[in-house]
């Protein structure tokens, strides 16, 4: 273990941190992923809306092409063109944040063009104004990840064996599905839902029963963005930094070919702590807000 | 639950049949054409035709996405698109390494899309029959989009690498990790489109206007890559090639987007009825 390995390291959890952040907002300003579905829904059972319909894929497979392209760019100014470590980085991100615009915007168009029997209009200043902030959340993200690839390939050692675009890929992979799982959640289940009791799960009958006004005006996915980075967003940061950090600390910690043993045995470790924790967490929830009141038969179900 | 899938048996104008004629013979041809010329001229100036090529294999992909998961398939359309273009790496890999190894390195194009094919309709059988999907065009579907995801692979390989060698791609596609720009741009590139357009009004041009935009979107990223491999001038020629792909059809899906939309304005409050 050296001092500018470990430096390295706490580098790249701040880095995951700041891209897991701005993964998850991203995702939640263009109602991406799960939520997606609830949004999608609104118009169909009569609730037309002025949210943004982005949907990419899978959080996994869009943030994976975002960060592929930054990573592409960067990896072909680096070597091909002999550029800066920073400036490619930048220029990748850049490159990542207008592909990024254009299949959004291809698909706000498609999907509420695909709903024209419900009146589901197109807004063109929804795209004006909101798409902007979507890009630049996939820039410090494609940035983000695109600058741990290099630096696991290029300064910390032993160097990454495998090329920038495939640990971009495998990155971009990760923070999708991290995004997807812990912010979401957030958006989904708190802000599309905001009157919605603890522990009703969601209800059938409420499917695209969606919040469509704000404190003043009608709600814009602006709004959803401010809601979703008090908490949402952090979360995803700390969940996804916390992955990056843990996992390259053990094995700079423990070096992976003489101290194997020990740099399994600290992963483990992590597991049991986290799970403790996580158990933890459900049980302190459940005695502080549960249980839902229709188990009581307050309310009928 | 399956979210806002269209109705079974998508409205389509163009024959399912004709597009997968098109769609397969088109990118065979334009891949070898690509390669004649780049062989004939002595230079590898001509490899955006390649790439161009893979647009073929795209508006099959696309087509095939529309018509699989119109029976259902909402939240699994990304899914059926990696799963493509998961079967069109083995498949190349396979059609080029096994004509390397027989002596006619040229025709690992026809072996992989053979392989692919029937690997594909073998895949689409289990689906069927041992998980039940009982989706009634599975085979068939399966069938076109390994075949699409194939084309894609090897047209844009061949857009990066400007050769049909085995060692070549391997160096210069799976080497450097340029794979994964052709993997993941190419399966939006098949997946997106019914993805974006996903809803009971979806269209057939539509649908397939967005396939190929987004096919040029990926070929504006394997130009940059190209500017690595291939050097500046093709590289450049494939992004502007790109650029102009993209940029027709992206206007294309506006306005087709303008035509079947409800209505579409500047701002203003929800639709009266919904008031």
């Amino acid at each position: 273990m050296d001092a500018f390995g470990m430096g390295l390291v706490a580098a790249m959890g701040a880095l995951a941190t700041v891209a897991g952040a701005s993964e998850d907002i991203e995702s939640d300003i263009g109602s991406q992923s799960n939520p997606n579905s609830q949004v999608q829904l609104a118009a169909q059972v009569g609730n037309p809306h002025r949210i943004y319909n982005k949907a990419i894929a899978g959080e996994p497979p869009s943030n994976a092409l975002w960060c592929t392209t930054a990573a592409i760019m960067a990896y072909v100014l680096i070597e091909g063109y002999h550029m800066p470590l920073l400036f490619a980085v930048a220029v990748g991100a850049s490159l990542a944040a207008l592909f990024n615009g254009v299949m959004a915007t291809s698909a706000y168009l498609g999907r509420n063009a695909s709903q024209a029997r419900f009146n589901q209009w197109i807004y063109l200043d929804i795209i004006r104004y909101t798409t902007p902030s979507i890009m630049a959340h996939v820039w410090i993200t494609s940035f983000c990840i695109t600058l741990i690839s290099t630096i696991q390939v290029y300064v910390l050692t032993p160097h990454h064996p495998f090329p920038i675009p495939v640990i971009a890929l495998i990155w971009g992979l990760t923070v999708g599905a991290i995004g997807s799982s812990v912010g979401d959640i957030h958006y989904g289940g708190e802000r599309e839902f905001q009157w919605r009791l603890f522990g009703q799960g969601l209800n059938t009958m409420l499917s695209g029963q969606i919040v469509r006004k704000a404190e003043a005006g009608l709600r814009n996915s602006i709004d959803n963005a401010w809601f979703c980075a008090k908490f949402g967003g952090p979360c995803t940061g700390m969940g996804f930094g916390l992955t990056v950090f843990l996992d390259n600390w053990r094995t700079t910690v423990f070096d992976p070919v003489t101290h194997a043993g020990a740099a399994i045995a600290m992963g483990l470790f992590f597991v049991i702590v986290m799970n403790l924790y996580n158990f933890y967490c459900e049980l302190s929830a459940r005695r502080k807000y549960g249980p839902y009141p229709g188990y009581k038969g307050d309310i009928a179900a | 639950m399956t979210v806002g899938g269209g109705a079974a048996g998508a409205p389509q104008a163009l024959d399912p049949k004709k597009i997968r004629i098109y769609g397969l013979v088109g990118s065979v041809i334009g891949i070898y054409l690509a390669w004649i010329l780049n062989s004939v001229t002595g230079t590898n100036i001509f490899s955006f035709v390649g790439a161009l090529a893979a647009l073929f294999g795209v508006v099959l992909g696309a087509n095939a996405v529309r018509r699989v998961c119109a029976y259902g398939i909402g939240t699994g359309v990304p899914s059926i698109g990696m799963l493509a273009l998961g079967m069109g790496v083995v498949a190349s890999l396979f059609g080029l390494n096994l004509a390397e190894q027989l002596g006619v390195g040229v025709l690992g194009v026809i072996i992989a899309l053979v392989y692919s094919v029937v690997f594909g309709y073998v895949i689409g059988l289990i689906a069927n029959r041992v998980m039940g999907f009982n989706i009634p065009i599975m085979e068939e579907g399966l069938f076109d989009l390994s075949g699409a995801g194939t084309m894609a692979i090897l047209g844009w390989s061949f857009a990066i690498s400007g050769s049909l060698a085995y060692a070549d791609i391997v160096k210069d596609v799976f080497n450097t990790g340029f794979l994964a720009i052709i993997f993941i741009c190419g399966g939006l590139a098949i997946l997106h489109p019914f993805n974006a357009n996903l809803g009971p009004d979806e269209k057939q041009d539509r649908t397939l206007v967005n396939g190929v935009m987004v096919g040029g979107m990926a070929t504006i990223a394997t130009g940059i890559c190209a500017l690595m491999t291939l050097g500046f001038a093709a590289g450049m020629l494939e992004i502007v090639v790109g650029f102009a792909v993209w940029y027709y059809f992206y206007v294309w899906y506006f306005r087709l987007a303008k035509r079947d939309a409800s209505a579409v304005v500047g701002t203003g409050l929800l639709p009266p009825s919904a008031l």
